[in-house]
């Protein structure tokens, strides 16, 4: 698992353009709106891709993007269960 | 007739009312390397298309440079307008987002190069870093023309409530290509505004 949540650390950074941030500034338990990293509503879309492009998941209801993107955590416990690749 | 202060932002060179401003890099990193320089508190940077980064640091550079001469009240600046001129418009942004969707086998289209898809958008990232209210325009032109340029920005007067006008020309025909200008105007400079607009664009490579 914890292989998994550097690789998800190393994508979201790639993906929303984080620059200056590390892995480890991320905080496996924090928020990832709302606070720390700052993302906004457009971060939220490109997670809901990033999910679709790298691990086959389709996210029906993106109203679950706010309990799925919780924390770095949460979010690759969601992957660890739902993913199709 | 006084002369407007300005910046010049090229892929290669940033210049400061004739002073220029020392980079290693050139082009995207360049701009980078600015922004970490002179500004460094806006991560949000980052995440813009190369037009907006460059509309970006180049406002940033000319307010920093003027703070001290042009400091209005809270509703001066509030109501200021921003009108800016280029050729290519969002064309660069525009590629960038069609690879996202070009394979139909790979096909994922990317919601954060998608919002930069119009070129007004840089007048409203300018807009929100400063807190400006007024209006704000993007012509899309054939060329730099100072009398045209001239016209519209003595237009966006018109109204009871501008009393300044960020302005400049903004161009990116690649993510490492780039011209532009920007420039401050106040009711004060209308006069004689397209000689003064010819002067900074004989400064430039536009």
């Amino acid at each position: 698992m914890e292989e998994m949540i550097l690789k998800l650390k190393q994508e979201i950074i790639e993906v929303l353009n984080l620059e200056d941030v590390q892995p480890s500034d991320i905080d496996n338990d924090a928020p990832l709106f709302g606070e720390g990293l700052g993302l906004d509503s457009i971060d939220a879309l490109e997670l809901i891709v990033l999910m679709e492009k790298n691990y086959g998941i389709k996210l029906q209801d993106p109203a679950k993007g706010k309990e799925i993107f919780k924390s770095v955590n949460v979010m690759a416990d969601y992957i660890q269960k739902n993913r199709t690749k | 007739m006084g002369q407007l202060d300005y910046v010049i932002l090229e892929s290669d060179r940033a210049v400061v009312s004739g002073r220029v401003l020392e980079h290693e890099s050139s082009g995207n990193a360049m701009l980078a390397e600015l922004y970490r320089a002179h500004i460094a508190d806006w991560p949000k940077f980052f995440k813009m298309d190369t037009l907006s980064k460059v509309g970006f640091v180049a406002s940033e550079l000319l307010l920093k440079q003027l703070s001290e001469r042009r400091c209005g009240s809270e509703e001066y600046i509030s109501n200021r307008a921003i009108v800016l001129f280029g050729t290519t418009a969002s064309l660069c942004a525009d590629k960038n987002y069609q690879e996202t969707i070009q394979d139909i086998d790979n096909y994922y289209p990317s919601p954060a190069l998608f919002v930069y898809t119009l070129p007004n958008i840089v007048t409203g990232e300018i807009a929100i870093r400063n807190h400006y209210r007024g209006e704000t325009s993007f012509y899309v032109v054939e060329g730099a023309d100072a009398a045209q340029m001239a016209f519209h920005l003595s237009c966006a007067f018109a109204d009871d409530r501008t009393e300044s006008v960020l302005a400049g020309w903004v161009d990116s025909t690649g993510n490492d290509d780039f011209k532009s200008f920007f420039t401050l105007i106040g009711k004060d400079d209308v006069e004689g505004l397209e000689d003064k607009i010819k002067t900074i664009l004989n400064k430039t490579n536009i």
